[in-house]
């Protein structure tokens, strides 16, 4: 593993600092803005996106009147993130897909899983 | 399920084995009633499915996350060849751009003893819309709030040269 991608993974691996990657993936945010629904101090949220942006997964822009935090996809891509949620989505509904299908074809000499009929 | 991103083509390749004949798979992916049962997976629900499955007939969907998120979704079938292909794309697939806009293509071939081999070919428009899909994805995934940093760094055993053609086959 490359330090760059140490760093990324240090950073993603507190769920405060996913939660604010989050909140940044919907819209840029000021530091005021994206502390408010987190119950922690100005200060420490700051230096959680402090963590974030050494590895740069967020930048501040340069603006003094109106500072925004954004999010920088390019370490998130690095980790191959791209191919595992596509992997992840197909695996959970193929997974569920399975179990629909076996209450219609239960396997040979198994009986059906239980589960409610639907009448259709 | 196994996932495959050619390298020079922007495709998503994924296939997976199905104990039952085509025609119940067939059946579990174009009735709506039984798509709302696992689309997403297991924890999301899937309060609209709207299905008029012919070529030209529209696929209207909203998928709903298990921390309440919800994700509408509008597509059109381009091939409806029962119990063998399947082909839908985004509805604005022509006149928009990015990730979203994609052709989805399922084939069901017959295996043995009344198995069903089930292939997704996913097609974007460009190499960077299906990097793109991607980090979304991800976000989304960040964002739900249910996923461990230590399964991600499973996806870090496959190499950087690798990943040009990755082949990650979880057995399942």
């Amino acid at each position: 593993m490359t330090d760059a991608l140490s760093q990324t993974f240090a950073a993603l691996a507190d769920p405060t600092r996913r939660a604010l990657l989050a909140r940044l993936s919907k819209r840029v945010e000021s530091v005021g803005e994206l502390a408010r629904p987190f119950d922690m101090s100005l200060a420490a949220v700051s230096k959680h996106l402090q963590v974030l942006e050494r590895a740069g997964l967020v930048s501040r822009s340069k603006d003094a009147q109106w500072r925004v935090c954004q999010l920088e996809p390019k370490p998130l891509r690095e980790v191959d993130g791209w191919l595992d949620a596509y992997r992840r989505f197909w695996d959970r509904s193929l997974d569920e897909m399975a179990v629909v299908i076996a209450t219609l074809h239960p396997p040979a000499g198994k009986p059906a899983p239980k589960r409610k009929k639907r009448k259709s | 399920m196994n996932i495959h991103a050619p390298k020079n083509e922007p495709l998503l390749v994924m296939t997976r084995q199905f104990s039952a004949p085509r025609e119940v798979v067939w059946k579990v992916m174009t009735e709506p009633k039984l798509v709302q049962r696992w689309y997403g997976g297991h924890g999301f629900s899937n309060p609209r499915c709207e299905m008029d499955v012919r070529p030209g007939g529209r696929w209207s969907h909203l998928m709903r996350t298990p921390d309440g998120s919800e994700f509408p979704a509008e597509f059109v079938f381009l091939e409806v060849v029962p119990p063998e292909r399947l082909v839908w794309r985004s509805a604005d697939f022509e006149t928009s751009s990015g990730a979203h806009c994609n052709v989805m293509t399922v084939t069901l071939t017959e295996g043995r003893a009344g198995t069903t081999e089930w292939r997704l070919v996913v097609r974007f428009k460009t190499l960077d819309d299906r990097e793109a899909a991607g980090a979304m994805g991800f976000t989304t995934v960040l964002s739900q709030g249910c996923e461990r940093v230590e399964e991600l760094s499973l996806t870090l055993t496959v190499s950087p040269g690798e990943t040009e053609t990755a082949s990650l086959s979880p057995s399942l």
